[in-house]
């Protein structure tokens, strides 16, 4: 009795994602716990651990083919039960022993295929005087793996991509499954006459499907004009996307704006980097002057849920970090407890590895708040997109000499302009101003800041 | 009676034997005293400002290889100059010569003799032609825009036609059928001119050079086939390649008279040469001198062939005795012609000469200290590429275009075969220039199928009946499109007979337009006729579309009907390149028709003809297979449009008519009938999906013979072609890759 294994949903909202490595190959033994393959998403790589003990009978899917949550990615067997050494008879097994209810996203008709891939076979054994090169590019002889990789031919790519059709439910009726021509004629018919419309029209996709993904950030692409190249949205870039769309439609903010004197600051920091020791940065301190205006106003440490206000007992916070193409936002925790050289080199190390595309899922999740710096960039001033389901984003800009008023009198001073951008379902402009003002109290007293 | 065997005794349990001799002429050549006191001053002062300005002009390409100047290897003649020097000393301009690798020395005694035809002036050796014939081949051998073909062919591709320089050759041996050909032109033009083909002893071994003495002697052509013995082929010594050394003994077998002489000795030469070109002035046929003569440095490069070890110090010290630059200034002190001081000026002025031409593509490296490059604006331009793979087919422009599909002029019945001679005698008749050739194409009532049907009766001496040697009258014709004064068709009787010609077809003919600079254009046709189905077996059945659509230079024509041949044809016949025009045995016999009394239309490159529209998917064919593509399209019930490509070549595609096809089908299914590894639709399959892969639903899908060649046997030549049965087949393939089952 053998046990499909499927994509798991690493990260919620995350529709696609890949095996980017093998952790155990067909033959090993499994416990459970122990690290079955790496899965990349867009945000991350993952590790993943067995749930089911036994034998890796077969792998269903190659590495760096991405695939659907929920589509089998391997099967696990009692050790008895050797492999089977083509795919064909596999995949069924394990849609029997796995019964229809936990039907996954993937195609339906994983059998129809099948039968294609015998078709050809028949066909040139039948005909007797077939010269052996007649039929150049004969279909491959292994069947289709259920929800493995989908195949789209290139035409449909380039019509889904310009009628902004969603593949994701399309039934594909080619060899192997591949998506072709008359699988999308009747979608692309209703994308011709209601281009907002995206409901599949060959096969619905089954109803255990995950969370649909949102409509696409744009609206349905027209061709592109003359002179433009299109270059196919990367994973990274669609979430993106599609998260911070369905936040600013969806999450009232609203904006406050602080001056505050950095002079203190900026010596206090010139002092501890002098110290040889550790080198810190603004930007660091600002995360720990963030994390000391939640000790002043515990209250505001809570985030909106349907079910609820979510209070948070740790000060979990978001490091906006860029990348070359795109943005990750690790979660620092328990930022409240870190003394500001732990704190600076945890972000750092979370940066890096968020450039490289290797953080974990759960350094991803969570958290209550976020800090978005462009100060090094020379920004002066601006305000940021909320990341849900945080409450709050600091959008914090350089620090520059301008003038400032002291005791009526006109001086120069370091001055960093930074802007809140709240939730108001979770914090109200009061509590907001107030938590504002703590900020900036720790940030002119940068003392309090390490004490 | 009993005759006596000259050398045998007789005796009367032996057979009886008779020594044989041949016809031809071979004696060895050697000046006397008296020859030297006889020759010309004139001669032997443009002799001596030859080999002087040749040897320094070498020294040079020498020194600025050293310097790591000269891309590729510069093949030095460095003691071999008394050869070239004295054997083109006395040509004239509308004389030629071509040669093989090592070939500067015979490229610059030419250019030399065309500028400066009245001799050189020992006194005032340099003239401005003269520096800037030195500047422009110095330049073509650094790769440089100014050369002669443009930094295209460098040290190995040497041409000026003007200078009659054919063009030096890379393939030891190449250049001879090309020589030949150029011969034929010279001696059908009415002329008394003649051409020299130069090689090494190395080179003499190789088959173009052997088929082309026969050619040459069969047909009695004014070629000289100059063989520069120089005892090694890069390191392999004379002896260990054959039997007799003496290589001018191959005129006994060819029957050309051939002349021995020492080519270090230039007037020795000049005097071999004069004889022989007396021969052939006069009719008498080619002609054999073999001079030989040592190369001072080893195959390329600055060192000497003992710094190898294939040869002795104490050989080369010997050699160097006999430099052809002392022994010509000693004869000439000798007469009192010249002193010591008049030696070392011409000297000095043949060095400064190349001082000047060298300071004009060189400058002081500003990255290395010291060191020197070239004139960064002298290089060609990188867009310059490909320009001049072909012609730009403008020649067309004036002629008569139909369309056989479209046109309703009234038609007549003709069986495709008749179409083919039909079209060639229309225009053998109006185009004296075309001449045919090919095996036994002027018997057996227009050869073997029937093709050139008339012709010789109609154009007896411009239907060439060859021997068999595909090499040599592939590039026969190959010299004759170059010349351009005739139009050669060059018949293979099979495709697959290509092999043995393949380096007259490709590496000469395919190339030669480009290689020498893009400009001077290689107009020839080839006939040849897939017979896949005649049981001809394994070496006999290709289809050479592949080959030839893969290769530089050519075009390719492949007509699916006679009124389509006749087009194709015309067209083929008036372009500037070699159009290969392939034919099927199964269409000659069809009952075919053509435009009543129209043999003068073309069909231009560029132009498929849609036999069939549909939406369903498109099948590219040409040739026969078109219609057996029909056949299945039928059988199927597919909505299939069906495209005859007739041009096949990567220039003359017709892109436009399989573009929108496959816009509007989204399915390609390519069908040829032949074996599948040289075959057509690999190249075009590429191309397509490259082009149009956002408009592809399925894989370019392909109908092709099988791997192997389709053998003797019945059921097994069928069994490795393509035929309708096929194409149903890859119809159906394209239905199931086009899904939509329930
Ligand atoms: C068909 C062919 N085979 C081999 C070569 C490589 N190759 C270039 S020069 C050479 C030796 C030629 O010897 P020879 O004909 O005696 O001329 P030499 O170099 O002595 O002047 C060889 C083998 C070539 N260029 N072409
Ligand atoms: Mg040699």
């Amino acid at each position: 009795m053998s046990t499909t294994i499927r994509m798991p949903e690493v990260l919620a909202n995350v529709t696609e994602a890949a095996v980017q490595k093998w952790l155990v190959a067909p033959g090993d033994a499994v416990e459970v716990g122990q690290p079955f393959a790496e899965i990349e998403t867009e945000k991350a790589v993952v590790e993943f651990a067995a749930e089911t003990a036994g034998t890796v009978l077969e792998l269903l899917v190659g590495e760096g083919d991405s695939i659907d949550v929920g589509a089998p990615i391997a099967i696990v067997g009692e050790a008895g039960e050797v492999a089977l050494p083509v795919s064909p008879a596999a995949a069924p097994a394990a849609e029997e022993s796995d019964g229809a209810a936990q039907a996954a996203p993937s195609d339906p008709e994983s059998g129809s295929p099948v039968e294609e891939v015998a078709a050809p076979a028949v066909d040139a054994a039948a005909t007797a005087s077939s010269a052996a090169g007649a039929l150049t590019e004969s279909t491959p002889a292994s069947a289709p793996h259920d929800g493995g990789r989908r195949f789209v031919s290139p035409l449909v790519r380039r019509l889904a991509r310009e009628h902004g059709i969603d593949l994701a439910g399309v039934a594909g009726s080619g060899p192997d499954g591949r998506i072709v021509r008359r699988d999308i004629t009747a979608l692309l018919e209703g994308a011709a006459a209601a281009p907002a419309a995206s409901v599949p029209a060959a096969a619905p996709a089954p109803a255990a499907a995950p969370a649909a993904p949102a409509a696409p950030a744009t609206a349905p692409a027209s061709p592109a004009p003359e002179g433009v190249e299109v270059i196919p949205h990367s994973r990274m870039r669609a979430t993106i996307a599609r998260r911070l769309t369905e936040s600013k439609s969806s999450v009232p903010h609203f904006y406050l704006t602080a001056d505050c004197r950095v002079d203190a600051l900026l010596d206090m920091r010139t002092q501890i980097n002098a110290g040889g020791k550790v080198k810190v940065s603004v930007n660091d301190l600002v995360v720990k002057a963030v994390a000391g205006a939640f000790a002043d106003v515990p209250e505001a440490n809570r985030t909106w849920g349907d079910d609820g206000m979510h209070v948070h007992a740790s000060v979990d916070i978001g490091i906006a970090v860029s990348l070359d193409d795109g943005l990750v936002v690790p979660v620092v925790r328990g930022v409240e407890g870190l003394s500001v050289s732990a704190l600076g080199a945890r972000i750092a190390e979370l940066a890096g590895r968020g450039r490289e595309g290797r953080l974990k899922l759960d350094e991803l999740e969570g958290g209550s708040f976020t800090v978005s710096n462009l100060g090094m960039f020379g920004t002066q001033a601006f305000s940021a997109i909320i990341n849900p389901p945080h409450a709050g984003i600091l959008a914090v800009g350089a620090a520059s000499a301008r003038p400032v008023v002291v005791d009526g009198a006109l001086e120069v001073g370091q001055v960093m302009t930074v802007t809140l951008s709240a939730d108001h379902r979770a914090w109200d402009g009061a509590l907001a101003a107030r938590w504002l003002a703590a900020f900036v109290a720790r940030i002119e007293n940068p003392l309090s800041i390490l004490a | 009676m009993i005759e006596i065997g000259c050398n045998q005794p007789y005796s009367d349990d032996m057979p009886q034997r008779r020594r044989l001799d041949t016809t031809a002429e071979w004696v060895e050549l050697t000046t006397t005293a008296a020859d030297w006191k006889k020759a010309e001053p004139a001669l032997l002062a443009t002799m001596l400002g030859q080999l002087h300005l040749i040897r320094a002009f070498e020294e040079r390409v020498l020194d600025l290889a050293g310097e790591g100047l000269v891309h590729g290897p510069a093949h030095s003649s460095i003691g071999q100059e008394g050869g070239a020097v004295g054997s083109i000393v006395a040509l004239r301009s509308s004389d030629a010569v071509n040669g093989s690798h090592r070939g500067h020395h015979q490229f610059l005694a030419k250019a030399l003799a065309h500028v400066a035809q009245s001799g050189l002036q020992l006194d005032a050796l340099v003239t401005s032609d003269i520096q800037t014939v030195l500047q422009k081949t110095l330049a073509e051998i650094l790769g440089l825009a100014q050369g002669y073909c443009r930094g295209r062919g460098g040290s190995m591709h040497l041409q000026w036609f003007e200078a009659g320089a054919l063009g030096t050759n890379a393939i030891v041996g190449g250049g001879a059928p090309m020589a030949t050909g150029n011969a034929w032109a010279q001696k059908r033009a009415g002329t008394t001119d003649l051409t020299i083909n130069y090689f090494g002893d190395g080179a003499a071994q190789i088959g173009s050079v052997l088929e082309s003495m026969n050619l040459a002697a069969a047909w009695k052509l004014p070629v000289c086939f100059f063989i520069e013995n120089n005892r090694y082929a890069v390191a392999t010594r004379i002896e260990e390649s054959v039997a007799d050394t003496r290589l001018s003994v191959r005129g006994q077998g060819f029957g050309i008279p051939s002349w021995r002489v020492d080519g270090m000795d230039p007037l020795a030469v000049h005097l071999a040469m004069e004889e022989a070109a007396a021969v052939m002035r006069s009719g008498g046929g080619p002609t054999i001198v073999e001079a030989e003569v040592y190369r001072f440095f080893h195959q390329n490069g600055p060192y000497p062939g003992s710094a190898f070890g294939y040869r002795t110090k104490e050989e080369e010290a010997e050699w160097k005795k006999r430099d052809p630059l002392d022994r010509v200034a000693r004869e000439m002190q000798k007469r009192g012609l010249i002193d010591e001081a008049g030696v070392e000026s011409v000297r000095a002025q043949a060095i400064a000469a190349m001082d000047a031409a060298t300071a004009e593509l060189l400058e002081a490296d500003p990255e290395k200290q010291g060191r020197r490059r070239i004139r960064p604006e002298l290089w060609p331009d990188p867009e310059f590429v490909d320009v001049g793979v072909r012609g730009d087919a403008s020649e067309l422009a004036s002629l008569r275009v139909l369309e056989p599909s479209v046109s309703d002029a009234a038609r007549e019945p003709m069986k495709f075969v008749d179409a083919v001679a039909g079209v060639m005698e229309r225009r053998m008749g109006e185009d004296e220039r075309i001449v045919i050739m090919g095996e036994d194409i002027h018997r057996l009532k227009g050869g073997t199928n029937g093709a050139t049907k008339g012709l010789a009766d109609s154009f007896p001496d411009r239907v060439l009946g060859t021997p068999i040697s595909e090499n040599a009258f592939m590039g026969l014709g190959g010299g004759l499109a170059l010349d351009g004064r005739y139009r050669p068709v060059v018949e293979f009787m099979y495709p697959d007979f290509m092999w043995v010609a393949a380096d007259q077809v490709f590496n000469q003919v395919g190339k030669a337009r480009h290689m020498f600079g893009g400009d001077n254009p290689v107009p020839l046709v080839l006939r040849t006729k897939v017979a896949m189905g005649s049981g001809y077996g394994s070496q006999h059945l290709m289809d050479p579309a592949g080959v030839f659509a893969t290769s530089p230079g050519w075009r390719i024509v492949a007509p699916s009907s006679a009124a389509d041949y006749v087009g194709l044809m015309n067209a083929a016949l008036a372009l500037q390149d070699p159009v290969l025009v392939i034919e099927h045995v199964d269409l000659y016999n069809e009952k075919d028709e053509v435009i009543a009394g129209d043999f003068d239309y073309i069909i231009p490159p560029g132009t498929a003809a849609v036999r069939r529209e549909g939406s369903e998917m498109t099948v590219i064919s040409y040739l026969s297979m078109v219609r057996h593509c029909a056949e299945a399209i039928e059988q199927t019930g597919a909505d299939a449009e069906l495209i005859d490509l007739r041009w096949l070549d990567r220039a003359s595609l017709d892109w436009e008519t399989i573009e929108r096809s496959v816009k509007k089908t989204n399915a390609v299914l390519i069908v040829e009938q032949g074996a599948r590894g040289t075959s057509y639709g690999a190249w075009l399959a590429d191309e397509i999906q490259r082009r149009l892969f956002d408009w592809l639903d399925q894989p370019v899908q392909r109908v092709t013979g099988a791997e192997s060649s389709p053998s003797i046997s019945r059921i097994l030549e069928r069994a490795a072609i393509a035929r309708t049965e096929e194409v149903v087949e890859g119809i159906e393939t394209v239905r199931r890759n086009a899904g939509g089952a329930a």
